[in-house]
């Protein structure tokens, strides 16, 4: 019945599901990040069985709250439901779950933003100069990642850092980037 | 420095992550520009990173006949729900449908009784 609705996008299936209240439309939507969740699962709780049943619990979970609230950016949603279940699960167990990267949780306001910066003007200059500005191992591997599309890997064997500080200093790096230009434009 | 290859430093993917390009990564099957493109989406997202760290973990099962399966248990739970759902939707209307049924008895039953007494006089 729904065969053609595969192709829409979350937010149109999101609001199709708050026009009628039918399971159906979740049953489009939530197969799309199965996979990705069951890997954030994984991480988080190192068992396979584990990190299954988990998936399952945020399902339930995540049919349940979306009949009583108002969603409207699916996937930092989802994340943030199976991410705060399994650190209650760790807690519950007496576990600890020590994040080694403190990096915000992936956007709760509208993903778009993230474009923002890219269309104003002045931006290239700007970008040229904030890049400059950045920590010499965060300018490195930044410029490795992006200018030279080197792979993480390829990064490790070239600086010498861990897979770990190669990720952090692209995700910093890039951040940092961010924040320095928007100081810049609001500047001018 | 190439200005589209500056830009792109800052341009997010909104792209929805590709779960065959994915698994490919995990295996280390696949071409420089889909790694790249696979990286990029963990450099943006924290789920996605989270997720591939989380895969990579996997040594027992099959991630993706995992999600398989988990799919067709999401599919099963969803129907469940949706019958409960009729079931009830059916319940709440029970006294609606039996005021209807009394309504076209007393109906019948007075039409009954008018046509006997006119036969009778």
């Amino acid at each position: 019945m729904h065969q053609p609705h595969d192709k829409l996008e979350d937010k149109e299936l999101l609001k199709k599901f708050y026009k009628d209240h039918d399971n159906e439309w979740l049953g489009i939507l939530f197969p799309r990040y199965t996979l990705l969740l069951l890997g954030v699962c994984m991480k988080y709780l190192n068992n396979e069985e584990d990190a299954k049943d988990a998936v399952q619990q945020v399902f339930l979970k995540a049919i349940n709250e979306l009949h009583k609230y108002q969603v409207e950016f699916f996937k930092s949603w989802i994340y943030m439901i199976t991410k705060n279940y399994c650190l209650m699960k760790l807690r519950e167990s007496g576990k600890k779950f020590v994040e080694l990267s403190k990096d915000l949780p992936e956007g709760l306001n509208d993903p778009d933003d993230n474009n923002s910066l890219t269309g104003k003007e002045t931006t290239l200059f700007e970008l040229e100069h904030a890049l400059s500005m950045l920590g010499k191992d965060q300018q490195h591997c930044i410029s490795l990642f992006y200018l030279e599309k080197r792979s993480y890997q390829e990064i490790t064997t070239i600086t010498g850092f861990t897979m770990m500080q190669v990720k952090s200093n692209i995700q910093n790096g890039k951040r940092n980037l961010k924040l320095a230009l928007q100081r810049v434009l609001q500047k001018d | 420095m190439e200005n589209s290859k500056l830009v792109s430093i800052l341009a997010s993917s909104n792209k929805d992550i590709d779960n065959q390009k994915l698994m490919a990564y995990l295996s280390d099957n696949i071409s420089k520009d889909d790694m790249h493109e696979i990286e990029k989406m963990m450099a943006d997202s924290e789920l996605v990173n989270d997720a591939v760290e989380g895969l990579q973990r996997f040594k027992q099962e099959d991630p993706v006949s995992s999600t398989a399966q988990l799919n067709a248990d999401l599919k099963k739970q969803l129907l469940k729900k949706r019958l409960k759902k009729n079931k009830r939707q059916f319940k709440d209307k029970t006294w609606i449908y039996v005021a209807i049924i009394l309504i076209l008895l007393i109906v019948f039953a007075t039409y009954m009784v008018m046509k006997m007494h006119l036969s009778t006089t």
